[in-house]
């Protein structure tokens, strides 16, 4: 990581206030709502994405390389 | 301002306490929670203001009159509060507000039931925002904003008020949600603990009898500081059950979850699809994905050096750090398949230098001291079966599942 530049600002931003970027936002007291299908659920991960294939360009340029080099050796 | 006379600003404040002591009286909780809804009812609440900046011996009216007087304290701090507010004190709006909630709360405690719990709701909101704006006026005059600390520790005093056995317990979940708010604004985060154990451990209250909004919230924060502890299942755990029951409407509180629950399942091995992260505007995440899929180092490193300050300030720089170990099995794997399809009797063979050279391919310039190095850790931590045949320079692959897969499960550690 470069080292930056020290920042004159510092001092500043101590004073300044805490601040947390992911604060939830407040429900209102009586909000209601339908939970979610739970199919929807499902279809928002993938485990299984660590297959064999090997034909997407980064495999083939790959390929290329380590073909590449070993010709070299 | 227009002109106020003396009689209609008595009028007004008469009015106002006649709703208070009513809506007391008839435990009309919805009417009393408005009286000192400061934010969200302030165009029913300043003509009050005003007729107090007119008519300023309000405490006159109050000892006049039994029905008011029992609550004297009570009234007399609220009135102060208001009348600051109105006024843009917002430091002196505070500190009454303070002593109405601390004389408030000595009254809900005498009451057997949990009628006036909306209020105390209102309250407990009220005091977390009104504080952060009064630390805002300190700060913005050179002095040292304390005023949020304050109204965390008046929460404490309401969470021991609601934690005990008894009707008013379904309340104590909402006070600590707002004692989140406040400790993850001010960096105290180790406070939430003793509320967290007392909510975790209760036998005598069942944590789905709360109502969903605290849950959902609560699950949120607790999955936050589980992503700090590194304890990821649990993480996942928390954070997945605020994904699933949060409101679908609220996206920036399911986007908010997300920027979590994320690199969390990713951890675990497992990926978010294309779509979570085009619908909720999480594409910072896209390319740590791809980096994954196809094993790309580089495009891993670039991915963090490109959003470096926004992950280092959401905290989870650290957990994407790591997935660095998972790239380098899936890149394993590919070299593996690509040598098997060319010679499957030598393919459980990798040799460190094809290895090196794969790397430096990928501009990660290391030596053949410092790959073996990873191998050795990677083996270690069950990423890779296999052993290491040193003189030959040769990881020899176990035949029977050389690349363990996590499953949902940490990478061992």
């Amino acid at each position: 990581m470069a080292t930056e530049q020290p920042k004159p600002a510092t001092e500043d931003v101590k004073i300044d206030l805490f601040e947390d970027d992911d604060e939830f936002e407040e429900f209102e007291i009586d909000e209601e709502w339908e939970e979610k299908e739970g199919k929807e659920v499902t279809q928002q991960w993938e485990d299984d994405w660590d297959d064999d294939d090997v034909n997407d360009d980064f495999s083939l340029q790959l390929r290329r390389e380590l073909e590449n080099n070993t010709e070299k050796n | 301002m227009a002109y106020l006379s003396m009689g209609e600003a008595h009028r007004r404040i008469t009015e106002y306490l006649n709703k208070f002591s009513d809506a007391v009286l008839y435990q009309d909780v919805t009417s009393l929670a408005r009286l000192f809804s400061f934010s969200s009812n302030s165009p029913s609440l300043l003509p009050v203001a005003d007729a107090l900046n007119v008519f300023q011996d309000a405490n006159r009216l109050i000892k006049q009159s039994d029905k008011f007087s029992q609550f004297g304290e009570i009234l007399a701090q609220l009135l102060r509060s208001l009348q600051s507010y109105r006024l843009g004190n917002l430091v002196d709006s505070y500190q009454a507000f303070e002593k109405f909630a601390n004389a408030f709360i000595q009254e809900f405690r005498n009451w057997e039931s949990a009628w006036a719990l909306e209020a105390l709701y209102v309250i407990a909101y009220e005091i977390r925002v009104l504080a952060e704006r009064a630390d805002r006026e300190l700060a913005s005059n050179g002095k040292s904003p304390e005023k949020l600390k304050g109204a965390g520790s008046f929460l404490m005093k309401v969470f021991g008020v609601l934690a005990g056995k008894g009707p008013k317990r379904v309340g104590a979940l909402y006070v600590t949600c707002q004692l989140f708010k406040i400790y993850f604004k001010l960096g105290t985060v180790h406070l939430c603990r003793s509320v967290i154990r007392s909510i975790e451990t209760a036998r005598i209250f069942d944590f789905e009898e709360f109502p969903r909004r605290d849950k959902v919230t609560y699950m949120y924060y607790t999955g936050r500081l589980e992503v700090f502890n590194e304890n990821f299942p649990a993480a996942d755990h928390k954070l997945s059950y605020a994904f699933a029951h949060c409101n679908p409407l609220r996206e920036e509180n399911i986007r908010m979850i997300l920027k979590y629950l994320i690199p969390v399942k990713l951890s675990l091995g497992i990926l978010p699809k294309a779509w979570i992260l085009e619908k909720y505007n999480l594409l910072e995440y896209s390319n740590v994905v791809q980096a994954l899929k196809r094993g790309d180092l580089r495009l891993l490193r670039h991915a963090l050096q490109e959003h470096e300050h926004q992950f280092l300030r959401s905290g989870v720089y650290l957990v994407l750090e790591k997935l660095e170990l998972q790239v380098y099995q899936r890149l394993l794997k590919k070299i593996y398949i690509i040598q098997k399809q060319k010679d499957p009797s030598k393919a459980h063979q990798l040799k460190l230098e094809v290895i090196v050279k794969a790397l430096k391919w990928l501009e990660i310039d290391m030596d053949l001291d410092e790959v073996e190095c990873i191998m050795t850790i990677l083996i270690y931590k069950n990423l890779l079966k296999g052993y290491f045949a040193h003189k030959s320079k040769v990881v020899v692959l176990s035949k029977q599942d050389p690349f363990p897969k996590l499953n949902g499960k940490p990478v061992n550690s």
